[in-house]
């Protein structure tokens, strides 16, 4: 896969995201660079606290960005853009909440849930092509056409999760931000999540921005990962690539840290703790740097030639 | 005696004999061959049903509100209160100010007998006419002004709660109305306004809307950034439609609530206004004024103080009850 081939979907420069103001003010995202290609699964990983999230919700305009640009399909979409153009975006553009019980309105049948996108975007011609289009969804995410009618509480985690994300793709959406879609269910039902996120970049060509921190659920799903510390991406490249060859020593502590369910083999392995105290960026300081093709490190000169003499 | 105990002590027997016979039944683990099993297919549609009844949020408010008997006692009660007071003045023609027969010393100061269920005043005025009489313009005082206020209190803090811009000039105006005491704008606006049961509900709501606004407001913005409305913002949804189908609905219990404790406090409102004596025309009888007019003659005659005050209070904590349990009913939390 070689970047230039690849249509680019979405584009993040320079992203900074900060809270408050004046004295309280944090910086939470800053000089947040990566771009999203057509049809791909790209996962943004990290610790609780790193950023993904406020990441994925300022691509959809939930969270107001302070510096940089996201360009979705050419068209800058932070900041100030006009009404009409926010409305076409969020059509676009489409989220799948972490927690399923949260996120689906407790008041309102499944049928509205899932009708609620077309009803604003008048997606559906007549009543008949908007239940029909809903059925078909229903059927599509594993569920039954009865249960159109009933209410989130009566589903199971697992179900409910499925609701979520059959009221994203009914809108049809280029890019869907799946923020931790798996971490509030049972480990029974994770693969099943997963696979019909699958599913439906295959059928339907979507393309996923999807935010864990769960690694082998990672690399089980996406084509590309790009880790992020603190609010600054360290390292990013194709999937496999950044776990048979992770240069930033963060990437590699994380990978250290991925539970092996074999006691005799966890027991020999050695963690890696990264400390960021490690670097030495007095003289220098670091910028986002492609050591190899398509594969990025957050580092300075100094540390680029060391980690390119590493792999050779 | 020994019967039964001949008829267990069988049962027993039996039930060893049975036990017995599953323990023999047990296949030895050589006997077993493939052909004990058979393949059984996983059906996926099975996994993904429902095994309970459709819900449906009025049924279920309804299935619990009848669920206590204290509450199925206090509707009744509240039922024959209503009916009493809206129909029985219809026949009885009770009025306030007839004083014909003030003169007639046996009709006067009868104590509850079977003639005069509760007894009689100093104009030789039945009681019993007169408590349903009051109790109705009570009842309709409270009942209207407590939908005017949530009416008007609902919409206004379900604007209130989502915009800005109106927060700003509310807050200003809320401010400035609560910190002035509502009985005196209530005297003044009596005063002002003159006597009578349209102005004395004004008079009641005019400012107190305010107050049930800024609670409605408190619980949208509670409710407004809640996971769920981000994630309709994200489908488009307009600020409009998110009160109107994710919030309200939520705050049905909390209306409920607020209305089951406005409702039996107007009615007392009223009782201590008339009390005072501001608020309704002099020929309107009202239970308030009713109390007010028998205070003195709580030692001499206490049935006439006594019994308007039983009904009142048996009509406020009526609904206070039907109220609170029906804003329970309504909290889908209680619902199975």
């Amino acid at each position: 896969m070689n970047n230039s081939e690849k249509e680019t979907l979405l584009s993040i420069k320079n992203l900074e995201i900060t809270f408050g103001s004046g004295k309280s003010e944090f910086v939470a995202v800053q000089d947040v660079n990566f771009d999203i290609h057509k049809g791909e699964i790209f996962s943004l990983v990290g610790e609780s606290g790193s950023g993904k999230t406020t990441i994925g919700r300022a691509i959809l305009g939930i969270n107001p960005t302070s510096n940089g640009q996201i360009i979705f399909d050419g068209k800058q979409i932070n900041g100030k853009i006009s009404k009409k153009e926010k409305y076409e975006i969020e059509r676009k553009i489409q989220m799948i909440f972490q927690d399923p019980s949260a996120s689906l309105n407790e008041r309102a049948t499944v049928d509205y849930i899932i009708s609620e996108g077309l009803y604003n975007y008048n997606l559906a011609k007549d009543e008949d092509e908007r239940v029909a289009k809903v059925q078909e969804m229903l059927e599509n995410v594993g569920l039954l056409p009865e249960q159109l009618y009933r209410y989130p509480h009566e589903f199971s985690g697992g179900q409910r999760q499925r609701i979520g994300i059959a009221r994203a793709l009914i809108m049809n959406p280029k890019l869907v931000v799946a923020d931790e879609p798996i971490s509030a269910l049972d480990m029974s039902i994770r693969a099943q999540i997963l696979n019909l996120l699958k599913k439906f970049r295959k059928e339907q060509g979507v393309t996923f921005l999807f935010i864990a921190h769960d690694l082998s659920v990672v690399r089980y799903i996406s084509d590309r990962i790009a880790v992020i510390r603190a609010g600054r991406i360290l390292e990013l490249a194709e999937t496999e690539e950044l776990f048979n060859h992770p240069i930033h020593p963060y990437t590699k502590s994380l990978l250290s840290a991925i539970p092996i369910p074999d006691p005799l083999i966890a027991k020999q392995r050695k963690n890696f703790v990264y400390d960021p105290n490690m670097h030495d960026y007095s003289t220098e300081g670091p910028t986002f740097k492609e050591i190899l093709p398509g594969h990025f490190v957050y580092c300075n000169e100094d540390e680029a030639e060391k980690y390119k003499a590493e792999l050779q | 005696m020994q019967a039964r105990e001949m008829i267990s002590i069988a049962q027993q027997e039996e039930f060893k004999q049975t036990e017995i016979y599953e323990m023999n039944s047990v296949v030895e683990r050589d006997n077993i061959s493939a052909d004990d099993f058979a393949v059984v297919t996983i059906d996926k549609e099975e996994n993904e049903k429902i095994g309970t009844t459709k819900y449906s949020y009025w049924g279920s408010v309804a299935k619990n509100f009848f669920l206590s008997k204290v509450t199925i006692f206090m509707l009744v009660l509240i039922v024959i209160i209503l009916l009493m007071s809206f129909i029985q003045p219809l026949f009885s023609g009770y009025d306030l100010s007839n004083v014909s027969k003030i003169n007639d010393f046996g009709a006067r100061y009868n104590f509850p007998n079977a003639k005069y269920w509760f007894g009689t005043d100093a104009n030789g005025n039945s009681l019993f006419d007169a408590i349903w009489a009051g109790a109705r313009t009570s009842i309709s005082i409270g009942v209207i002004a407590s939908l005017i206020i949530e009416g008007i209190g609902v919409i206004v803090g379900a604007i209130w709660g989502v915009s800005k811009k109106f927060d700003r000039v509310m807050l200003e105006i809320y401010n400035v109305i609560s910190n002035v005491p509502s009985l005196l704008i209530i005297i003044v606006l009596s005063y002002a306004f003159g006597n009578g049961f349209w102005n004395l509900i004004f008079a009641m709501t005019c400012t107190s809307w305010i107050g049930t606004a800024y609670f409605m407001r408190v619980q949208v913005m509670i409710m407004r950034d809640r996971e769920y409305n981000v994630a309709s913002r994200t489908l488009g949804t307009s600020t409009k439609r998110i009160v109107l189908k994710n919030i309200l609905p939520y705050l049905t219990s909390v209306i409920v609530t607020d209305v089951s404790l406005t409702l039996p406090s107007f009615i007392s409102y009223e009782v201590f206004l008339s009390f005072l004596g501001v608020g309704l025309s002099q020929n309107v009888p009202s239970l308030g004024r009713l109390i007010s007019q028998y205070s003195p003659y709580m030692t001499s005659y206490p049935y006439l103080f006594w019994l308007p005050v039983l009904v009142l209070a048996l009509i406020t904590i009526s609904l206070y009850i039907i109220g609170q349990r029906l804003s329970d009913a309504s909290d889908p939390k209680t619902h199975m």
